[in-house]
């Protein structure tokens, strides 16, 4: 089962990278004396310029992180590090399962967060600065002179070891993935081959983490109403899986309720959160029943109305409403309903509900009227 | 098919990004390797552009159609038209042989020239005046008793001849030779030519190229392989295009006599400081001299002298005549009166960091270290200047070194003054008498300064650093006749700084190569474990 893991951007940005940290180790151990390949004065101006593509990659590159929220990517963690090292070392020759698995927010196992981040916030800004301070600050006539090149040389050196030590260490391990090919296939194409477990286990946590992020969103954005479906897109988009039609299995476990609605009224499905925030006690004792259970009396012709129009094939995203649950008691939810198909035939409706505490929904409606 | 070429787009794409960024512009060098390009120059008037217009027939002066009977009454007949003239000639050095000079590292300034240094070559000219002085602007300096204020002594003619026909006797205090046409040369005076400047520039320390290694008889009619500037078919400059004079002050000084950072001609005043198109390049310019790379060897189209050892003179035939020994070249390699010697042409420099300014060995002074450096060119790496922007901050600079083995007094440590010439056998002078010591005593005592009366020979050296002889770009050095770890490198020799391609810090190399090949290592080892273990795993599953 494959599964789109690195996007457009990020692939793009990686196979750069790799020509110009191949091209400047190249030049760099060229400079360095180690052998005659381009001829020293075009290794010298390569080398340079390289560096300033290198440096306007890399500002890109920190923009990217930073507005798609991908830096969180490599906040370190020392969780399972023993576990992912005892796999190198002695689980992988026994065919043992990864320890963690590769999810889109989370692509990387503790160790690699480890070395990427020491990458990029250490090696790759040190070779940098002393990269510059190689070009600029050996001149005289500049406004800082360093003593000697040497030490900033010394340090340049020992960074373009430790780069390649990476390399090959990083070209080796693509190969321990689900099959020897599939890491350096996914960075190709995005998608990665994986388990059928894996894929489970991603598509379950990426709609938890959809979900997290539209409900924080819909804390602190104007624009609440469309948030389940932002996790929606989010997470068909990252996972490039058509949620509409496989709502249900993406939904499941997933803490978000799911219902569906045949034209007659009645509930055809519901899943486990449905009937936890609704306090039934199983799925038994709702399935069949009138869907005007679920609201007050006051309440419900605004949701009949809803129902109505997505039966003739809208989708509504209703932002927050109160919930009638079976012991009488009321609760917050956002509520997305769209329609339900089969053989193309609209034949009921489906939706997805996210709790909302009792403060947030007060802020909410609070919010709400404000804007008003 | 499109979602294939839009995932490889985006492995390929970068690829031609990078080509892009590398390759963005060529043209990096104003003179490419296939022939030069128009040079920027400034301050510089192209051979194409030049006027030579006579400004006034001298053959049409009454005063030079006048029959001479000395030397002497031509300058007289100069100086009624050119008045005043003789002021700006008695302040030049080439009439004085002296100057006021700050020696680096000393407080104190000194009269320094021709007149009284010590060099490695002729040793110096006190009590062999007669000889020497026939490459002096005068006429009739014989002894300490010349009147250097008599204007009638100044001979214009050695600089301003153009007959061809002037020349400077041997011997007889810088008169010329005997029976020559003063109204055709008098009457033929014009700007100095190289060949002017070259009788004694050319011609310093004995021979054709002998001190300068990069000055050389050659240069009056040379190609671009000699010299760019002077080359015939190129610009053909004279020497002073560059050492440009006004009044009588001419623009340039050597190290051999001076010290002291001022009124240079220099590359830059045509050139500017950054004669690159390549900012790299420009940027060598900070810490290396233009010469560096622009003159990667001397002595081109004749040998100079890189070696004088006078402590073997005196060996004479068995008939008591002089002996003379030549090399292969046919340079002379012993002569009974100056000792054994060491041509060589084509030389590679060697390379030194110098801030402009020099010390010199003065005979009064006491030697504290062997070989004695008869001319300390100061600088180091270290030294980036107080003010960067001038020129004493330290460069790297190619140097003639001229190693020698010279008489000094090795009781009170000084150098010594020797007297070397006379007409007359039995007037102490070495070259005639071949005794060292009658030689030094009788030098010492013209020069009234004191002499232990013993003699040895110490070896010294003396640094010239070069300018001329520049060659064209293509046969510049290249960056890895500097960057690169071979002993053959042009820098092999100047250690103490960090020279990239040249140096490496053995402790870096080390854990570098180590933790590569422990990687790679680990990386066969982990990897050979796992194919082994997976073939095992499907065999038994077949099983």
């Amino acid at each position: 089962m494959k599964v789109y893991i690195y996007k457009g951007f990020e692939r793009f940005w990686h196979w750069t990278q790799v020509t110009l940290i191949v091209m400047l180790a190249l030049t760099g151990f060229e400079i360095h004396g180690f052998y005659e390949l381009f001829g020293y004065r075009e290794a010298v101006m390569i080398h340079d310029r390289t560096a300033w593509g290198f440096l306007a990659l890399i500002i890109f590159a920190i923009f990217w992180h930073f507005t798609t929220g991908e830096w969180r990517q490599y906040i370190p963690t020392i969780k399972l590090v023993k576990e992912q090292a005892q796999y190198y070392i002695t689980g992988i020759f026994k065919g043992a399962e990864h320890p963690t698995n590769k999810l889109v927010y989370n692509k990387f196992n503790p160790l690699q967060r480890l070395i990427y981040l020491g990458l990029k916030i250490l090696v790759i800004p040190v070779m940098v600065l002393s990269g510059f301070a190689y070009m600029y600050l050996i001149y005289p006539n500049e406004t800082f002179v360093l003593g000697s090149l040497g030490p900033v040389a010394a340090v340049h050196t020992l960074g373009a070891f430790f780069l390649i030590v990476f390399i090959i260490a990083h070209v080796y391990l693509t190969t321990t993935g689900h099959k020897p090919l599939s890491s350096i296939q996914a960075m190709i194409t995005g998608w990665e081959e994986m388990s059928e477990q894996e894929a489970k286990e991603m598509v379950k946590s990426e709609m938890e983490y959809s979900l997290k992020v539209a409900k924080y969103n819909l804390i602190t954005n104007k624009d609440r109403s469309a948030f389940l479906d932002e996790a929606l897109m989010e997470t068909e988009a990252k996972l490039g899986v058509k949620c509409n039609n496989k709502l249900h299995d993406v939904i499941s476990n997933s803490g978000a309720g799911y219902f569906r609605i045949g034209m007659d009224g009645t509930y055809q499905e519901v899943n486990e959160s449905w009937v936890s925030l609704y306090k039934y006690e199983s799925i038994d004792e709702i399935i069949g029943k009138n869907y005007s259970l679920s609201r007050s009396k006051d309440s419900f012709a605004q949701l009949q109305e809803t129902f109505n129009k997505v039966l003739k094939g809208e989708t509504v995203e209703h932002g927050l409403v109160i919930r009638h649950c079976k012991d009488g008691s009321i609760g917050y939810h956002t509520l997305t309903m769209t329609p339900f198909t089969k053989d193309n035939k609209i034949v009921g409706v489906e939706g997805i509900i996210i709790n909302i505490d009792r403060d947030n929904a007060t802020k909410l409606q609070w919010d709400n009227e404000n804007n008003k | 098919m499109k979602r294939l070429l839009y995932i490889l787009s985006i492995v390929i794409i970068p690829q031609f990004i990078v080509y892009m960024v590398i390759t963005r512009t060529d043209n990096q060098c104003v003179i490419n390797k296939e022939g030069p390009t128009e040079l920027k120059v400034e301050n510089y008037t192209r051979k194409a552009d030049r006027i030579n217009i006579m400004v006034a027939d001298h053959s049409k002066f009454e005063i030079l159609q006048q029959e001479f009977e000395r030397p002497q009454d031509v300058t007289l007949a100069c100086l009624s038209c050119h008045t005043e003239r003789h002021h700006e000639l008695m302040a030049n050095n080439h009439w004085t042989w002296e100057r006021s000079e700050k020696l680096a590292g000393r407080d104190s300034i000194v009269s320094l020239g021709k007149k009284n240094i010590i060099n490695n070559f002729c040793i110096g000219i006190n009590g062999s005046e007669k000889t020497c002085v026939r490459c002096h602007i005068g006429y009739g300096w014989g002894d300490k008793e010349f009147d250097f204020t008599k204007k009638e002594n100044i001979d214009c003619l050695v600089c301003h001849d153009q007959s061809g026909l002037y020349k400077k006797g041997k011997g007889v205090s810088g008169m010329p030779v005997e029976g020559l046409n003063y109204n055709i040369i008098s009457q033929s005076v014009g700007s100095p030519k190289r060949e002017n400047c070259g009788i004694c520039h050319y011609w310093g320390g004995g021979g054709n190229n002998v001190k300068h290694g990069d000055l050389d008889k050659a240069m009056n009619s040379c190609s671009k392989d000699v010299d760019v500037h002077m080359a015939i078919e190129g610009e053909d400059m004279s020497c002073i295009a560059c050492h440009t004079t006004e009044n009588h002050v001419i623009k340039g000084k050597l190290y051999a006599l001076s010290s002291e950072d001022k009124n240079r001609a220099t590359c830059e005043q045509c050139h500017t400081d950054k004669p690159h198109n390549d900012k790299v390049l420009n940027n060598h310019g900070d810490r290396i001299a233009c010469q560096t790379c622009h003159i990667p060897e001397y002595a081109k189209a004749n040998s100079t002298k890189m070696v004088w050892d006078w402590s073997t003179a005196g060996r004479l035939n068995d008939d008591g005549s002089q002996i003379h020994e030549s090399d292969a070249d046919g340079n002379h390699n012993y002569l009974s009166i100056k000792g054994t010697f060491v041509y060589n042409d084509h030389v590679k420099p060697e390379y030194m960091w110098f801030n402009g300014l020099a010390d010199h060995v003065l005979i009064t002074d006491s030697i504290t270290s062997i070989p004695i450096q008869m001319n300390t060119l100061m600088g180091s790496y270290d030294d980036k200047g107080e003010n960067c922007e001038s020129t004493s901050c330290s460069k790297i600079w190619p140097v003639k070194v001229h190693r020698g083995k010279q008489p000094w007094d090795p009781i009170l440590r000084k150098l010594v003054q020797p007297k070397l010439w006379s007409k007359n056998k039995g007037d102490s002078a070495y070259w005639v008498d071949f005794d060292w010591s009658n030689s030094i005593t009788a030098g010492m005592k013209y020069t009234d300064l004191p002499y232990s009366g013993e003699y040895d020979f110490v070896e010294t050296e003396m640094y010239w650093p070069l300018n001329h002889q520049v060659s064209t770009a293509a046969k510049a050095l290249q960056c890895t006749d500097c960057h690169t770890s071979s002993e053959d490198g042009r820098l092999a020799e100047l250690k103490g700084f960090y020279l990239p391609g040249r140096d490496h810090y053995d402790f870096i190399e080390y854990i570098g190569i180590l933790l590569v090949l422990l990687t790679a290592a680990g990386v066969i080892i982990h990897g050979g474990i796992r194919i082994v273990l997976r073939k095992n795993c499907l065999h038994s599953k077949e099983e």
